[in-house]
């Protein structure tokens, strides 16, 4: 498990959430497939927290520094934040394909081109 | 023990990971039944959590289950048996060959990059200056809006859970001053930003039913 391989995957993940985004036409699928994208991303912030060269944890002689650890887990606290507007982003979504849903009985992304009644 | 070796019991729990989350991903984007593609995502995030615990970000992984498994991939499940659009209904654009391309492309670009940055360069600057510097404070001196003395973890705590293991001690303490320290005004905005979507997805939701 090297660095390159943390972000052949989160790559990998990437590209399938965005197949779905292009390809479905479920709007709900749609949704699925971006939040595979946001997981991508999260593990890419996740794998540089855990490959940020610390002094004093690299060749494991220690000490480390307060200043080192904040620097190493700043991309944890990137995903918490990309998991909290993923999270705002899906309540909305969601509300507004059951809306659309009400509105035309179809959660088509193809039929739903105007936002006018 | 060095952070950035890894022993061969993690690798391989490394790669059941990936490919619980890859393969359930693959089926979320294919499957014709668009409940059975919600399921398939709840096992998505769970190989994606599975992930997070092996890059040793606990708080993280816990977080993804809490957040992702339990809340997100219920709230699909209920939209889609609430569209009443289950079988059959997740169709695909008329041409999914192009978007296939476009993501392949995408990716490919992505793989590209991740492999040909030579990373080991950026490795160069493990010593504590560079972080310092990074970190914009020294290490010997605090950081200039802490009281004098003030620091998150001790050092000796750091230097006796953490380096022995190779991987860091009290993450999640770490993170939680971070975020009401480092990073208070981003803390606060999320927060508004979750407020103002919820009430927003009610709006929504409440429009529609009255008209």
């Amino acid at each position: 498990m090297t660095l390159e391989n943390v972000l052949l995957v989160s790559a990998v993940l990437f590209a399938i959430g965005l197949y779905g985004v292009l390809s479905r036409r479920n709007a709900v699928t749609v949704l699925m497939s971006l939040e595979l994208m946001f997981n991508g991303v999260v593990v890419a912030a996740v794998a540089f927290s855990r490959f940020t060269p610390v002094a004093g944890l690299v060749d494991g002689a220690g000490p480390v520094t307060t200043q080192g650890l904040r620097l190493a887990l700043t991309g944890q606290v990137f995903a918490v934040f990309i998991i909290a507007v993923a999270a705002a982003e899906v309540a909305l979504g969601l509300a507004l394909v059951l809306a659309l849903f009400r509105h035309r009985q179809s959660v088509e992304v193809t039929e739903a081109a105007t936002m006018r009644n | 023990m060095n952070l950035f070796e890894v022993s061969g019991s993690t690798t391989a729990a490394f790669w059941a990971a990936s490919a619980l989350a890859i393969g359930a991903a693959v089926m979320v984007v294919t499957v014709k039944n668009v409940f059975r593609a919600s399921i398939f995502l709840a096992f998505s995030f769970i190989g994606v959590a599975g992930l997070y615990f092996v890059l040793s970000a606990e708080f993280i992984g816990i977080v993804q289950i809490l957040v992702y498994v339990g809340a997100v991939s219920v709230l699909v499940a209920f939209a889609v048996m609430l569209v009443r659009d289950v079988s059959g209904g997740n169709r695909s654009i008329g041409k999914p060959v192009v978007a296939l391309v476009i993501a392949a492309l995408v990716g490919a670009s992505l793989i590209f990059v991740a492999y040909e940055t030579s990373w080991q360069r950026i490795d160069d600057i493990a010593n504590a200056d560079a972080v310092a510097g990074l970190a914009g404070t020294y290490v010997g001196s605090d950081a200039p809006g802490l009281p004098s003395g003030e620091s998150i973890v001790s050092a000796a705590g750091a230097d006796a859970l953490g380096a022995q293991r190779g991987v860091f001690a009290d993450t999640t303490g770490v993170i939680g001053t971070l975020l009401i320290k480092d990073f208070l005004l981003a803390f606060e905005i999320i927060g508004m930003v979750l407020t103002a979507a919820l009430i927003g997805a009610l709006a929504i939701m409440r429009e529609r039913r009255t008209t």
